[in-house]
């Protein structure tokens, strides 16, 4: 009862703070259709640009806020030392990490909404598979996201080092997960760097399912992403020390 | 006989090759205020890290209330640090029940029972919907120690608990630790303040991580030796 207890009062606290935050609010919401809407504008005569890229920006769009969001948080609560003040309550190292993990998953889950919604029917790409499969592939990418964002957070000492490590470890991807040109036509050297990106799976699996694929039909995409997110989930949990 | 809230035998912490705290011996008194006083870096909150579990001793054991040091005893202790380690968005009541609910209180009923009573003791039960973000330096190391209280915590550690604040407040602060103390519960807290020094039942002087002279603050005074305040006491003691 207790466990439960406190997974859903940590996941409160992190909604009501973020709730709070209304710029973060607005980026979160508001920069994905900004971003959707200069794509859908900007390929509007080529719709097979358009398909192959729109999938691969929700998942991005979705990996990098949630990212940010979690990197962020999770270090303020290193430095301000609310992290060392749990600690010392019966609060456990999965808790906290699962509270964090529901609280940013509530906004991760409407901002693809958001996006979903918005680059079908307004910037008319084609969608032709089940929504309820695409959630499936945005949530194991959230837990991937929220999880490396805690334990990022371990290496940085403020707010602008969390920044730095998306040029390191998210823009890297955007390039190797098949936005700009498939995996395939990679030069050979990058390949092995594409194989271990979570995003190249995320992608991949997306682009497949909004063009018609069954849930089935990417379950390989599918493992790979939860064994991306179980790794990640389990190297969060260890990096949660006291300072 | 009185009955021991903190027993420290022969700690010695390292860091590195480095002697942080040696061969600490300290004795508290259940019910009762112990002082830490010394100049920085004399090792006073390594100690108290060591006590909250945040850091591990080289050698040497602690018991508190009779039992040894570990992570279920330490989530007994009530800790306030020296950052007030509170959550700026959410407002003072929030932030109370989210550390009492992080300490298993699941009863909604009773945990508002509770945090409305240490709202109360801090004197904030005016401003309990306020955010803490807009609040005085002052009334956040009040929520802060709310926070510490909530549990209903029989060892209280407080590193530096009324740094900033102005006397009026000051005063507050110990009328709540003297009352608490009144209850049993046994108060250790680190100061630089001769004001707070002279509340303690005990004052123990730190000096390059060794405990020089632990005694009550009226002991440290000496009219043969010209030595007429705490202050003077120290300056002496710090040559």
């Amino acid at each position: 009862m207790s466990l439960f207890d406190r997974i859903i009062g940590i996941t409160s606290i992190i909604v009501k703070q973020l709730l709070r935050d209304h710029r973060s609010i607005a980026l979160i919401f508001i920069a994905p259709m900004i971003v959707m809407s200069l794509i859908g504008f900007s390929f509007q005569d080529q719709p097979e640009t358009l398909n192959r890229t729109a999938p691969a920006i929700i998942a991005t769009m979705s990996l990098v806020f949630v990212f940010m969001l979690t990197g962020v948080s999770f270090l303020r609560e290193r430095l301000e030392g609310t992290l060392d003040r749990l600690l010392v309550t019966d609060t456990t190292k999965i808790e906290l990490v699962f509270g964090y993990l529901f609280g940013f998953l509530l906004f991760a889950l409407i901002q693809s909404t958001i996006i979903l919604f918005f680059t079908v029917y307004v910037v008319s790409i084609d969608y032709s598979g089940r929504i309820i499969d695409a959630y499936i592939i945005l949530i194991i990418l959230t837990i991937t996201s929220v999880s490396l964002g805690i334990f990022i957070s371990t290496f940085a000492k403020n707010e602008f080092q969390i920044i730095q490590f998306i040029p390191v470890l998210i823009s890297p991807q955007i390039f190797l997960s098949g936005i700009f040109i498939s995996v395939e036509q990679l030069p050979w050297y990058f390949k092995p760097l594409s194989a271990i990106a979570p995003l190249t799976y995320a992608n991949r699996a997306l682009r497949n399912i909004m063009s018609g694929y069954k849930i089935e039909e990417v379950i390989i995409e599918i493992g790979v992403l939860l064994l991306f997110a179980f790794i990640l989930l389990i190297l969060a949990i260890m990096s949660i020390k006291r300072n | 006989m009185n009955k021991i809230g903190i027993k420290i035998n022969s700690l010695n912490f390292n860091y590195g090759k480095k002697n942080i705290l040696n061969d600490i011996n300290l004795d508290i008194n259940q019910g009762s205020i112990q002082g830490i006083i010394g100049p920085n870096g004399a090792g006073k909150s390594t100690l108290l890290n060591i006590l909250v579990g945040r850091l591990k001793p080289t050698q040497g054991d602690i018991k508190i209330l009779g039992n040894d040091l570990n992570i279920n005893i330490v989530k007994n202790i009530g800790y306030m640090p020296q950052k007030n380690a509170i959550y700026a968005n959410l407002n003072i009541y929030e932030n109370v029940d989210f550390f009492a609910r992080m300490h298993g209180l699941s009863d909604k009923k009773k945990r508002n029972e509770i945090v409305s009573q240490v709202i109360e003791t801090v004197k904030l039960s005016e401003y309990k919907n306020q955010v803490v973000y807009k609040l005085s330096g002052g009334m956040k190391q009040r929520v802060s120690l709310a926070i510490s209280l909530v549990h209903e915590p029989k060892i209280l550690i407080l590193d530096e608990p009324t740094v900033g604040l102005d006397p009026e407040l000051r005063h507050d602060f110990w009328n709540n630790f003297i009352n608490l103390s009144s209850k049993g519960i046994t108060i250790l807290l680190t100061t630089h303040t001769m004001d707070d020094a002279i509340h303690c039942n005990k004052l123990a002087y730190m000096k390059s991580g060794k405990i020089i002279v632990n005694k009550s603050p009226e002991k440290f005074l000496d009219k043969n030796k010209d030595i007429y305040s705490l202050e003077q006491a120290f300056l002496k003691l710090s040559k």
